[in-house]
């Protein structure tokens, strides 16, 4: 993860003041400087990736003592550890002694973490264990002294598997952040016959050269499919059915997918909340991805979740049908398909993307393969879907970044959105998504320190 | 395993015609070197062995492939605007044995790729099985295994 390191986070960002922050953003445009000065990111990693809870890891990736993964917390590289107390915690991966990076890997096991330098040695909870000749070390210096220790991120919580943490010391609580998005979540470990989702061992990382909130207005964009995909579109629609002898015809129909007109842009249901949070409903009408009646797999996957929660409540977590929920401000879930991504900002025009998989434990293998497929054909490098749209991505940091007063217009929809009695917004055919992310994106930026 | 001359430089000069083609962009041919139930395959991981239960960054067979060869020739296809030119080297070509009905062949690759203002390296090895058709040969699968299949990946729109 070479490319995770970058330059950033000396700088001090208050040169940006609050009324400089809100005059960037209007109801319905956006100035490009939010997506291109460098100050206004250094803002978005205090305020927003520094303040906000994030999703870090997935329960499933921590199972035993000594399991660790390694990610990123806003401007700090972190490994998330199983400690042998049985808690997760949230370290910095960094040496206290004199600064060394201490893990290597993106993943593993490993009961101690021990800096290759001077040998010192900790635990999977920071603390430090030893260091190699102890006598040369003054008298008062102590083992236990948390000067001594890997940097603990204090606030770490989960939900239902989801590892959050934040760097606020008085952060609201998860679930008040999470608010009604928990329901996404929730369905998508309801859908596990056995009550359980883990996480797939694999994964993809994907960099793009575009700032990180271009991949989030993507993924709740419903206008661009048709012409950013027609590429995929065109020739999925003159190719046979049910040819290819590997994926029962999936790979074709998602293509197929993205060809929307009217009926879809009209018929897809939007809904922002605030916090920040879209999701949509789903379009994937045909086929393996939608259980039809004709489906064995399908059948017993039903009768596994059936016998575990009744024919209602059953019908009712199978009958979820949203697309693509972003939970602000970075994790895209679609349990219906078992997939999840996760947007990691490196500097101002340069981003990850993670795409992850899950396994619904009790459910056929046939299940998960579907999600192995689903994730190479949306998420994976070579994806004829998403190179397409990190192509506009790109093109439009380019843009973006020249200097000049441009505003990007989000103004589609906006006479027509409806507001409902809890602060929700719903809309079709409407850039809403992109208002209420920007609405608190406004509100994150303009806080003060809690 | 030692072949007679006459197989390994059959081999090499399929490899080459492969190369050609794609650095041609002559992409419907190069998919007429794969039998009807051909399959192109490149790992998510090194040593990968299962495709279905861990996500590989291709795993298609001739029909999924089509569709991806038809994009390549699509107009429209933003990542090829313009469209990519490309350099294949294949060298170190070993045959290392019979399978049932095909030739089982490494190689190792490099590929460049020239995009509007940016460059690209690709590098890794090829696995072929390779089945005897007429005075060549037919691909029944290609495994490509990426130097950095387990890293950060920007998209690649190309075929290798």
């Amino acid at each position: 993860m070479d490319h995770l390191m970058d330059h950033a986070t000396d700088r001090p960002a208050a040169s940006l003041t609050a009324d400089d922050i809100r005059g960037l953003v209007r109801p319905d445009h956006v100035n490009r400087r939010a997506y291109a000065d460098e100050a206004v990111f250094q803002l978005e990693q205090e305020r927003i990736f520094g303040r906000l809870w994030i999703y870090v890891a997935h329960e499933s990736q921590l199972k035993k003592p000594g399991d660790f993964i390694r990610t990123r917390l806003a401007h700090h590289e972190i490994l998330v550890t199983r400690h042998n107390d049985g808690q997760i915690y949230v370290l910095q991966n960094r040496c206290p002694h004199r600064g060394a990076r201490l893990c290597m890997v993106d993943q593993g096991s490993s009961r101690l973490f021990s800096c290759p330098y001077h040998a010192w040695v900790f635990r999977n909870d920071g603390t430090l264990s030893t260091v190699p000749h102890s006598k040369s070390y003054p008298e008062n210096f102590s083992l236990t002294d948390p000067q001594h220790q890997m940097t603990r991120i204090a606030k770490v919580q989960s939900y239902r598997g989801f590892v959050f943490a934040t760097l606020n010391p008085n952060p609201e609580p998860l679930l008040d952040h999470l608010g009604p998005m928990t329901e996404v979540i929730d369905n998508l470990v309801d859908r596990a016959p056995d009550g359980e989702v883990e996480i797939a061992d694999s994964s993809f990382t994907l960099e793009y050269r575009g700032n990180w909130k271009l991949h989030l207005e993507n993924a709740a964009d419903i206008f661009h499919p048709s012409f950013v995909h027609s590429s995929s579109v065109m020739p999925a629609r003159r190719a046979p059915e049910n040819a290819s002898i590997l994926d029962g015809d999936q790979t074709r129909e998602m293509l197929l997918a993205n060809g929307f007109s009217t009926n879809e842009w009209e018929g897809i249901q939007l809904t922002g909340l605030s916090g920040g949070h879209t999701f949509m409903t789903n379009f994937y009408t045909k086929g393996v991805l939608v259980h039809e009646e004709s489906d064995p797999v399908a059948a017993r996957y039903k009768a596994a979740l059936v016998a575990r929660l009744g024919p209602e409540r059953s019908a009712s977590v199978l009958g979820v049908n949203r697309f693509n929920n972003i939970i602000y401000p970075n994790l895209v879930i679609n349990a219906q398909h078992q997939q999840m991504r996760v947007t990691i900002p490196i500097s101002v025009d340069r981003t990850i993307v993670r795409v992850h998989c899950f396994r619904l434990k009790g459910a056929p293998d046939e299940m998960f393969h579907r999600a192995v497929r689903f994730l190479s054909t949306l998420g994976s490098p070579a994806s004829m879907i998403f190179s397409d749209d990190v192509e506009m991505l790109e093109r439009c940091q380019q843009g973006l970044a020249k200097d000049s007063e441009m505003w990007v217009d989000f103004s589609r929809g906006f006479d027509s959105d409806r507001a409902g009695k809890d602060g929700e917004v719903s809309g079709v055919a409407s850039e809403m998504p992109m208002r209420v992310q920007f609405k608190a994106w406004v509100e994150y930026m303009t806080a003060e320190a809690a | 395993m030692m072949l007679d001359h006459d197989t390994q430089r059959k081999v090499e000069l399929f490899l080459f015609e492969e190369a050609r083609l794609l650095d041609a962009g002559d992409f419907e041919a190069w998919l007429e070197l794969y039998r009807p139930q051909g399959i192109y395959w490149m790992p998510s991981q090194p040593g990968q062995t299962d495709p279905l239960n861990v996500a590989s960054i291709i795993y298609e067979d001739h029909a999924i492939l089509s569709i991806r060869v038809q994009r390549l020739l699509e107009e429209r296809a933003l990542v090829l605007t313009p469209m990519p030119r490309t350099t294949h080297i294949v060298g170190n070509i070993e045959t290392l044995g019979h399978e049932a009905d095909c030739l089982r062949v490494e190689a190792a690759f490099i590929c460049v790729e020239h995009r509007a203002e940016n460059q690209k390296v690709y590098s890794g090895r090829h696995t072929y099985e390779l089945v005897p058709d007429e005075e060549s040969f037919r691909i029944k699968m290609k495994r490509v295994d990426l130097v950095n299949s387990g890293g950060t990946h920007s998209p690649m729109s190309i075929l290798l």
